[in-house]
């Protein structure tokens, strides 16, 4: 499991809608900060590359020293971001397809609104356990 | 890159060395220099000179055993190559210093033995050139040889240059480039060789030597511009070098690493440079990837960890630089797919401006390690002090401390306690800050033009909190500003809260109450929900002045908020803040797009949507704040655009007096006025109505701890926008009134309708409108309580059927006639308004605006309405009466208005038609050719020289009794010569009194004088009037026309009154403007006035018939003597055709 992963799902408008620190590192939060700094940097990035390619999964778009962002596009646009030092690429897509089918079990929801923030403790449970098990 | 040795950031050059002749020096080394590939020229103007290209170091002892080498690299070694250590030197002798005179013979050899020695134990060339004035100043073989020999050199490298000759000049000259070049590279690929061969047999004691080998080598290779070679060497010096870190134990750990990071820094320059200048920008930003990698993790101990970051730093900042001079772009040939298996890169990679902000960012980490090292330092070597008069040794990395002791002055190594004091002394003179803005800065506007907004801003905020450590709160300020506006739009709260928490601290040191109330309470209102963390020191550096984003933080900052407000000390201690500017009471504005609007939102709703004025109604008012503690409100100040409705709400528990006593607010009391959050405050009040027009909530003020007023822009719930930053949270949204509909639909604004108007207008109407006289109407305006002041009449005249114009557009067009037209308006007295002219201001013929003279309360003023028609046609007559209460300019702006329309028919009042009657027949029984014809418009014949009647009914149309004045013929220029017409019957006693539906007959005998088939009679006159009012003229037109046609078919009918002989049914031909006459006897079989047989006339061609009307057809049968024999004659020409 890498040491540092933080992983946030970014709606189709820029907005933040889950965030969790899933790295086995002791949290700290300062690094919080510091993480969410670079995936809103690299946003930009994202922004241009999802457009150049048909595949969902977007492998180490930009990186911060050694920790490197790695991004999954949504067909509607919304990106689950990864900032992680593990270099097993196999592992981070098979974590985000998965988290991409736990996304859509959300957004069946008929209460869930779309945009809006993920607040499911199961989801953020599913998640976590996801992480354990890939990255 | 530029703190860097010229030698080491160009590429090196080739040296060669002249000596003599130092006339021709400067033309020889320019030659040199601009050769390709250039050599630099080491000119010495006499062999005296010659020494120094003798080796300076101390000879070394062959036999002593190999010292242990003190450092890694020379740092004059590279230099003293490309300046002091010439591949090749060039003995120039004239001509004639050689050929003539002995003892200058000897004096050349003695030069040339001494210029020998010097470059003895070298590899280094020697050339011998020799300068002729003219090339056919032929030198003698003998002395050329002998030259040669004392040189010991090839007959190559005895060259003749010729001064003289251009031609032979150039061409001598471009011989020894030639040979100086093939020297160059023999020379450096000998050393090069030499030194290859050391490494390859391991021909070394120690590692550091083996690193020193490599680098010689690669710079040998440059020499050469063999850059694979070079390549190939720099990096296996660069292995061993990273490998020496755990291994060598020749320094202390702190300088070592010291040591081994700046040869790492040049090898890993020089590899870069090669890389980028052939082009392989992939390879040289991998090859940066792994330097980085290797390196990040040697941070060496705490107290030297700035070193590290400083270095660190460096390395990004010069490979940005790299990368920025050296112009390379992305290569086509790569993937555009940043990040895929194929192009590992990241697309940043290849932008300076991601080298120079991960710089900045390292350069920061610098200075926290500083910070950190200084106070450390501070405490526990506070005695040691800082060793004195430390430089920088012979070695690449490495410092010494001279020490004199007496004349003698020795190099002592240091101490790592001592180096790190040194270097933390060095270190603590620079401002980083400054470095790490402009780095930042770069970084930002490289972004910016790149469109990357995101990252822009990222490099915005590091400036800002440079900016902000440095102390300078204004420009931080403004940075910040800026980047919490991008996090605000995209909902980043975290980092939002981070943006506002050193905003927050930066008005408080600016001493901005105003900003440093609404920054900590946009804080305290942002959408956080994460854990609880505790705080601590660390954290407080790295997380900002916020602190950590928490329910407990965000509680703390609204309560910093209050005891600011209530002046009482601020839990940092800082007990001195916001003094003067505490005098007065602060307003911070909520409009709808402040990102405010999360602290309170004030939604304003009225209950309907008009009202009379002056009528009591509801208004809700709405409060929202999402500020995690309560709030108290003192005072709430509901304003509206009239300000006579403006009410004040206090709380019950407000004992103190209200701070801003309006005379025309409304003081209501409430009971408690406390704002949960999240939860709507609803207060609904009854208010009174104010004047009519548009009564509107504008703002409610809210004052909050008497020094704290927030006024918020009302807004319509129905057109209430989401929290930007609230509207995805997972929270209940509620509803800002009780009332569903009101919550969907209320607006704050409301119609407040005009007062009734309290003044008649009556119009009379006579019944309907007769066409051709003046239609009076009547219009009296009667005030039954309101003044009427500047009062204004509009009349319009609109047809009833609709269509609004009295004429069609295109009637408009071709005539100027209406069918309705308002003549004028005339007072009840009987004038013309001709002294108000001016008041009248326009009368047009559908249109009119007269203005009503100023009326008290009960007059009445009355005007009567002139309108004629000309055609009968219905009408809308539209009165409108519009009047202000008084004559003040504040009164005429509130108009009144009364409406009154009717509607009048138009109706022909006489219906003219007229019969002509031709002459029995004055011999009993023989008709003459001419008969009476029906009263229809057609032509008829008239019977010359004798007297026709004329008959002229004019039929009472109208429901009123009208009185016909006279009824005449006016015959024009055509009747009166070929007729006259002489009244029969007349008007008796000036009029006739025709009751409605009745008829009125005038008769008039015509009397044809002339033959002629087309004439036109006259017109009729009527002059009629209503029986009890003026009368009008009336004409009506009669015309009588004759046409021919041709061929017909004719029938007669059997009458039960007569036999008759001839055919039934016959055809006939008839010339134009001929007559067929067609005969039949008949014998009438009873007397009186009988009907003849009915002939019916068709027309072939147009398969009319014409049958002569019954009247026509009638004879009178003198009961006299029987058998007697009728004829009829039926005019064929009388046919019609239609």
């Amino acid at each position: 499991m890498a040491s540092t992963a933080c992983f946030v799902i970014v709606s189709k408008n820029d907005i933040p809608i889950y965030e969790a620190e899933v790295g086995s590192a002791p949290k700290k939060e300062d690094l919080a900060h510091q993480h969410q700094f670079i995936l809103h940097a690299a946003l930009d990035v994202v922004q241009d590359l999802a457009w150049t390619t048909n595949a969902m999964f977007l492998r180490s778009v930009d990186r911060f020293s050694d920790l490197v962002v790695s991004v999954y596009v949504t067909a509607v646009h919304t990106r689950f971001m990864l900032l992680h030092d593990s270099r097993s690429d196999d592992g981070i897509k098979s974590f985000f397809q998965e988290v991409h089918e736990l996304y859509i079990k959300i957004f069946l929801n008929p209460l869930y609104l779309p945009g809006s923030r993920i607040t499911s403790s199961h989801f953020d449970t599913k998640v976590r356990a996801l992480a354990r098990k890939y990255l | 890159m530029e703190d860097y040795p010229e030698e080491l950031r160009t590429p090196p050059v080739s040296l060669v060395s002249i000596v003599g002749c130092p006339e021709l020096h400067p033309s020889i080394s320019a030659a040199l220099s601009s050769q390709q590939p250039p050599m630099n020229t080491l000119a010495l103007p006499d062999f005296s000179k010659a020494s120094i290209l003798a080796r300076s170091g101390k000879a070394r002892d062959p036999l002593a055993p190999p010292q242990a080498p003190a450092g890694i690299l020379k740092k004059d070694w590279l230099l003293k190559h490309r300046t002091r250590v010439p591949a090749a030197v060039a003995a120039l002798f004239r001509a004639d210093q050689v050929s003539g005179d002995p003892a200058q013979w000897l004096q050349a050899c003695s030069d040339l033995e001494n210029l020998k020695s010097a470059i003895q134990g070298k590899n280094t060339k020697l050339v011998v050139v020799l300068v002729q004035a003219q090339a056919s100043d032929e030198l003698s073989e003998d002395v050329t040889v002998a030259l040669r020999k004392r040189a010991e050199i090839d007959s190559r490298h005895m060259i003749v240059l010729v001064e003289q000759d251009e031609t032979e000049w150039s061409r001598s000259l471009s011989k020894l480039k030639n040979v100086f070049a093939e020297l160059c590279s023999a020379f450096y690929k000998e050393e090069g060789r030499r030194i290859k061969a050391r490494i390859e047999k391991r021909n070394f004691s120690s590692v550091e030597l083996s690193i020193r080998y490599c680098f010689k080598v690669a710079v040998y290779a440059e020499f050469r511009r063999d850059w694979p070679e070079a390549l190939k060497f720099y990096e296996e010096g660069v292995r061993v070098l990273r490998e020496m870190i755990g291994t060598s134990t020749r320094l202390p750990p702190t300088q070592r690493l010291v040591e081994i990071k700046a040869v790492a820094e040049q090898f890993h320059f020089k590899i870069s440079t090669l890389l980028l200048h052939a082009g392989k920008v992939v390879e040289a930003i991998l090859w940066f990837r792994k330097h980085i990698r290797s390196y990040e993790r040697v941070v060496g101990t705490p107290e030297v960890a700035f070193l590290h970051w400083e270095w660190f730093s460096r390395q990004f900042l010069v490979f940005g630089e790299l990368i920025e001079t050296s112009a390379a772009t992305v290569p086509d040939t790569l993937s555009p797919r940043f990040g895929t298996a194929d192009n590992a890169l990241t697309e940043w990679e290849f932008q300076p401006a991601y080298y120079y902000q991960l710089a900045a960012t390292y350069l920061r980490e610098k200075r926290y390690a500083i910070e950190c090292s200084s106070s450390v330092a501070n405490l526990t070597t506070e005695a040691s002090g800082i060793p004195e008069s430390v430089m920088p040794s012979v070695y690449v990395g490495q410092y010494v401390r001279l020490f004199e002791q007496g004349d003698t002055v020795s190099v002592l190594p240091l101490s790592d306690t001592e180096y790190t004091s040194y270097a933390l002394s060095e270190a603590e003179r620079f401002q980083d800050s400054y470095e790490i803005i402009a780095l930042f800065r770069k970084a930002y506007e490289s972004f910016q033009s790149l469109g990357a907004t995101r990252m822009a801003s990222a490099c915005s905020r590091g400036m800002a909190i440079e900016y902000y450590a440095a102390g300078d709160f204004s420009n931080a300020k403004q940075l910040f500003d800026g980047v919490a506006g991008l996090y605000r739009q995209e909902g980043w709260t975290t980092l939002l809260w981070e943006n506002l928490g050193y905003l927050r601290e930066c008005s408080r040191k600016l001493n901005f109450l105003k900003d440093f109330i609404s920054y900590s309470l946009e804080m305290a209102a942002l959408p956080l929900f994460s854990g609880s963390g505790e705080e601590n020191r660390e954290n407080k550096i790295k997380s900002g002045p916020g602190g950590s984003p928490t329910i407990s933080r965000r509680e703390n900052i609204q309560q910093e908020v209050i005891n600011v407000l209530k002046r009482k000390q601020a839990p940092d201690g800082t007990n001195d803040e916001f003094d003067n500017a505490m005098e007065e009471t602060t307003h911070l504005d909520i409009d709808q797009i402040s990102p405010l609007r999360m602290v309170l939102t004030a939604s304003v709703a009225f209950h309907d949507q008009s009202v009379k004025p002056g009528s009591p109604l509801l208004i809700s008012v709405s409060l929202l704040s999402h500020l995690p503690s309560p709030v108290v409100v003192d005072q709430l100040e509901v304003q509206f655009n009239q300000s006579d409705c403006n009410f004040v709400i206090h709380s019950a528990q407000e004992d103190s007096p209200p701070l801003d006593s309006n005379l025309h607010d409304q003081v209501v009391e409430a009971t408690s006025l406390t704002l949960f959050t999240n939860k709507w405050m609803r207060l609904t009040r009854e208010i009174k109505s104010g004047q009519s027009g548009k009564l509107e909530c504008l703002s409610v003020k809210a004052t909050i701890n008497k020094h704290l007023v927030i006024c918020c822009h009302a807004e319509s719930p129905a057109s209430m926008e989401d929290f930007p930053l609230w509207k995805f949270e997972d929270h209940v949204e509620t509803l800002p009134t009780k009332d569903n509909v009101l919550a969907f639909s209320g607006q704050k604004l409301i119609q407040v309708e005009e007062p009734d108007a309290q003044v008649d207008l009556v119009l009379n109407s006579a019944g309907s409108a007769l066409v051709g006289e003046i239609f009076i109407v009547p219009v009296t305006i009667l005030s039954k309580g309101h003044a009427v002041h500047s009062g204004e009449l509009k009349i319009n005249l609109v047809d009833a059927k609709g269509g609004g114009l009295l004429m069609s557009p295109r009637e408009a067009e071709e005539s100027e006639s209406h069918d309705v037209e308002l003549l004028g308006v005339s007072t009840v007295d009987g004038k013309e308004l001709k002294e108000e002219v001016d008041s009248i201001r326009k009368i047009q013929y559908s249109f009119g605006v007269v203005s009503v003279p100023t009326l008290s309360e009960g007059d009445s003023w009355s005007c009567k309405l002139e309108i004629k028609w000309h055609r009968a046609k219905s009408v809308m007559l539209y009165v409108s009466l519009g009047y202000s209460l008084g004559s003040t300019e504040e009164e005429a702006l509130h108009r009144l208005n009364v409406h009154r329309s009717l509607q009048i028919e138009g109706q022909i009042p006489l219906l003219v038609t007229h019969q002509l009657l031709r002459p029995f027949r004055r011999e009993p029984l023989l008709l003459s050719e001419i008969r009476s014809l029906g009263g229809d418009d057609k032509k008829c014949s008239l019977a010359m020289n004798e007297s026709n009647m004329f008959i002229v009914n004019a039929r009472n149309c109208t429901e009123v009794p009208l009185r016909l004045h006279s009824m005449t013929i006016e015959p024009d220029d055509d009747g009166k010569q070929l007729c006259s017409v002489q009244q029969v019957s007349g008007i008796s006693n000036g009029h006739a009194v025709i009751a409605p539906s009745e008829e009125y007959k005038g008769i008039f005998s015509v009397n044809p004088r002339a033959s002629s088939s087309n004439f036109h009679l006259g017109d009729i006159c009527l002059n009629w009037s209503r029986d009890s009012s003026l009368g009008e003229d009336q004409e009506t037109h009669v015309i009588m026309k004759q046409r021919l046609p041709e061929e017909i078919k004719y029938s007669l009918v059997d009458s039960q009154n007569f036999v008759f002989s001839g055919a039934h049914n016959h055809a006939a031909f008839i010339l134009p403007k001929s007559e067929h006459t067609v005969s039949h006897k008949l014998v009438p079989l009873g007397s009186g006035s009988q009907q003849l047989p009915r002939i019916t006339v068709t027309s072939v061609r147009y398969s009319a018939a014409l049958t002569p009307s019954t009247s026509a057809a009638t004879v009178f049968i003198y009961p006299s003597e029987p058998k007697f024999n009728l004829e009829t004659s039926c005019s064929t020409s009388d046919e019609c055709v239609s």
